[in-house]
């Protein structure tokens, strides 16, 4: 008998000889305790054995208390043929691997009847997620997102190619375990064993195989061939580019540096606070990973709501 | 550059902080009035609250109101009613203490709750 709990989040992490995803992911497994109030057994990440190895070397406890773990096999080839250009602000661009081979086994790998799967550096700030659970649509994600910068745009992040279909951002997806569900992932994997073709069919560019290309064409097909044929998450995803840095983690609060749209190299400082969102550049997050870890180990500000007009049943009434 | 013009640039960096300061806060109020009860997703603002008090005053128990998505949900009104409530008057609160307070900010590094010894 599965005595897994019904809900939980699902994470990918698969570290590259630069960037150590199954921290961020632990680090996130543990915020998302902290907020959404759930438990150790309703965090799942799937990772890799070294990834694994490394990091029990040097926070053991951390990874106990934070997920379950799933370690799957790396397929090397893909690994070392998948690279993508990751930017530590535009200073510093390189070019590593982008292991994204198996977020279409979700429906596969997830414990749960239902599941909240996030990237590891989405980071979960707030209990906005819970409004997922139990939800009538069931499968969810976004093709809106908001960039943390309210002036700045990036129309091309809008579809896959200019005349093409709408992009889906697989950064957060809520699907519960229905025949319907599985069959969006088989179109998932459907896609992602066939690239050549979808790439031609969708006309978009396929220099490195990205989930969010996937999950849209699968949900342009799944929908009906209706375009924003899947319902969007009753969560707004805020996003940070690679571009950006982050000064520090004061608290709750996170200081963030943006850059301004017709000024690279240029920042402004942002407070952010209370908010889930997608933090791009992954060596900005470590550097402030310290700052997380006792905002984590923090004990909540007690509620000390000042009140301007209280609402009374004298109101109501 | 002459000390005019510095503190017109000065006053820019300002406003623009402020501007996406001001978005932040908006930003958060919005997602804490998404209620999601009987599996769909309310956005609770004056007009939910308003047709609820409405046909609450018309004697109605039970409704099937419109979510997010138009899906119809059945909800039971007073306890629904009570909910959104209090979420929007908890939450407009907050946004207001602390609208009040980012607007009385008058440096960027105050914008920010920052010491402005960090901001140098």
């Amino acid at each position: 008998m599965n005595k897994a709990p019904k809900q939980g989040i699902l994470m990918f992490a698969h570290n590259n000889q630069e960037i150590n995803y199954l921290e961020l992911a632990v680090l996130n497994g543990l915020m998302a305790q902290k907020h959404l109030g759930i438990t150790t057994e309703q965090v799942t990440i799937v990772t890799d054995q070294s990834s694994l190895d490394f990091c029990k070397s040097y926070m053991d406890k951390e990874l106990e208390k934070a997920a379950k773990y799933i370690v799957v096999n790396t397929d090397f080839i893909f690994k070392h043929s998948n690279t993508r250009l990751f930017k530590d602000t535009q200073h510093s661009p390189k070019v590593l691997p982008f292991y994204n081979i198996n977020r279409c086994d979700a429906y596969d790998l997830s414990p749960y009847q239902e599941t909240i799967m996030v990237d590891a550096d989405y980071l979960i700030m707030s209990d906005a997620l819970n409004n997922c659970w139990a939800h009538n649509n069931e499968l969810m994600m976004n093709w809106e997102y908001s960039d943390v910068m309210a002036t700045r745009e990036f129309p091309e992040l809008a579809r896959l190619n200019p005349l093409g279909i709408t992009m889906y951002w697989a950064t957060v997806v809520y699907f519960r375990k229905t025949p319907e569900v599985e069959t969006f992932f088989n179109m998932v994997k459907h896609v992602k064993d066939n690239r050549e073709y979808y790439c031609e069919l969708y006309k978009y560019n396929d220099g490195v195989y990205r989930n969010d290309y996937s999950f849209s064409i699968a949900a342009h097909q799944w929908g009906g061939f209706h375009d924003k044929g899947v319902a969007q998450l009753p969560v707004k995803v805020y996003k940070t580019f690679d571009n950006d840095d982050i000064y520090k983690m004061e608290g709750q609060s996170m200081y963030l540096y943006l850059e301004k749209p017709r000024s690279p190299g240029d920042f402004m400082l942002t407070k952010w606070d209370g908010v889930d969102i997608h933090i791009m550049n992954k060596w900005a997050l470590g550097r402030i990973s310290q700052g997380i870890r006792e905002y984590i180990n923090s004990e909540p500000e007690p509620q000390t709501t000042e009140w301007v007009i209280k609402r009374t049943a004298e109101v109501d009434a | 550059m002459s000390a005019k013009l510095t503190k017109a640039l000065e006053f820019a960096n300002y406003r623009a902080t402020m501007n996406n300061q001001q978005a932040k806060l908006k930003a958060k109020a919005e997602g804490l009035l998404t209620y999601s009860v009987n599996g769909g997703s309310f956005k609770i603002d004056r007009t939910l609250i308003t047709f609820c008090k409405t046909l609450l005053n018309d004697g109605t128990e039970v409704a099937v109101l419109l979510d997010v998505y138009d899906n119809p949900i059945l909800v039971e009104l007073k306890e629904f009613y009570d909910e959104v409530m209090s979420r929007y008057f908890e939450v407009t609160n907050d946004y207001y203490l602390e609208y009040e307070k980012l607007r009385k900010s008058r440096k960027t590094h105050k914008v920010l709750d920052l010491n402005s010894e960090d901001d140098e």
